[in-house]
């Protein structure tokens, strides 16, 4: 058994996460290698000092003012949310991401569902063709990340890295479509009509 | 009686009510606080963040499909918030990160390991808590939330977007970097 092997084992211990049959044959490793053994005490060492590291003290009054903070930004929120943002800025932001959406949705429509919609469908009920995705993903995380990380990656390119700053909330934001309203969406589909057009 | 599991909240929440969501931000706010803390080192960084981070999960509530238990949905938001904000500032203060990890990291270079009138344990803390500090952000991140956190390695990679082989090797990896970088104090008793 290579001490490699057993030094990535005896990390996996320390966290909990060794099997039990891996355990056995770990034991036995270290019974014949003065090497592991010593570096078994001394990641042990490192854990147990790691676990008593002191975390900084906060006042009850600090949670006081984060609660109230928290409550008052989810009230502006509220409010703001009611009062609805100004068209163009919506739209601003929408149309930087409609023409990418458009190819990504294309790609993503001829991977997943061609010859399995009908003809007249194609690509230009967007709503349609997200909700199919949705149902191809299903519960499948992995796949799920994959087509999150290609739209994310695909509108973060057409952006300017100031534009992409100043929306970190985009990055969280993963199926931002799903906020979108009714109009919204008949308004990109609308726009990649005309995109797919020309 | 009121129902105040956390998936009765969530489902409140979802509807807008923001009472339940700051209860269940209520819950979690030390663990979030704390966990951003140990990745920037800042508490006014950190207080931000905390915010941003329960703004934001309010914000995307309807994206939340509750496949994951919330809290590992939040950390997921907090953590990748975080990195992001590390990855900014890295960028806009390459030259002052660098000055800094030039005066505080290495500690294989410094030849005083025994000052005399300071314990070897507060020199210990002090030159793993820097050690930490340097770990690339990735390993920083598991290591925060395996070892602080004491999250397992599946949680731990359903909130980074990995897999579980690949927290386990983070976490390998970052054990090995800090023994290599503390090996003297380590072995020293």
């Amino acid at each position: 058994m290579r001490c490699k092997k057993i030094e990535k084992w005896l990390s996996d211990r320390i966290d909990g996460e060794l099997s039990k049959e891996k355990e056995g044959v770990l034991e036995d490793h270290l019974e014949r290698c003065a090497s592991c053994r010593s570096y078994a005490a001394s990641i042990e060492k490192l854990q147990n000092e790691a676990v008593s590291l002191e975390k900084p003290e906060v006042s009850p009054s600090f949670w006081e003012g984060f609660a109230s903070r928290l409550k008052a930004d989810l009230t502006s929120f509220k409010q703001g949310k009611k009062e609805k943002r100004p068209l163009p800025l919506r739209w601003n932001w929408v149309w930087s991401g409609a023409a990418l959406l458009a190819v990504v949705v294309v790609g993503l429509y001829l991977l997943f569902f061609q010859g399995q919609m009908p003809q007249e469908m194609y690509v230009f009920s967007l709503e349609n063709s997200l909700s199919r995705i949705y149902q191809e993903i299903g519960d499948d995380p992995e796949l799920e990340e994959l087509f999150n990380s290609v739209i994310i990656a695909s509108i973060g390119e057409s952006l300017e890295d100031s534009e992409w700053r100043e929306r970190p909330d985009f990055l969280e934001n993963l199926l931002l479509w799903e906020d979108l309203t009714e109009e919204e969406m008949k308004f990109l589909e609308s726009e990649i009509k005309k995109d797919v057009k020309t | 009686m009121e129902d105040s599991s956390d998936g009765h909240l969530v489902t409140k929440a979802k509807q807008g009510d923001s009472e339940a969501f700051t209860e269940l931000a209520r819950r979690c706010q030390e663990k979030i606080y704390f966990t951003i803390l140990a990745l920037t080192k800042n508490q006014q960084d950190a207080s931000d963040l905390a915010q941003e981070t329960f703004m934001q999960a309010f914000k995307s509530l309807r994206s939340f499909r509750q496949r994951s238990s919330f809290y590992t949905w939040i950390y997921r938001i907090a953590v990748n918030m975080t990195l992001n904000f590390l990855k900014r500032r890295k960028r806009e203060d390459a030259q002052e990160v660098l000055d800094e990890s030039q005066s505080s990291g290495n500690g294989t270079e410094d030849s005083s390991l025994s000052p005399e009138g300071r314990s070897l344990k507060k020199e210990l803390s002090e030159k793993l808590q820097s050690a930490i500090d340097s770990l690339p952000l990735t390993y920083r991140a598991s290591f925060t939330l395996v070892v602080f956190q004491g999250m397992t390695h599946s949680q731990v990679a359903r909130i980074l977007g990995c897999s579980e082989n690949t927290v386990s090797w983070r976490m390998h990896k970052a054990r090995k970097m800090l023994q290599a970088r503390l090996k003297s104090y380590l072995e020293g008793e």
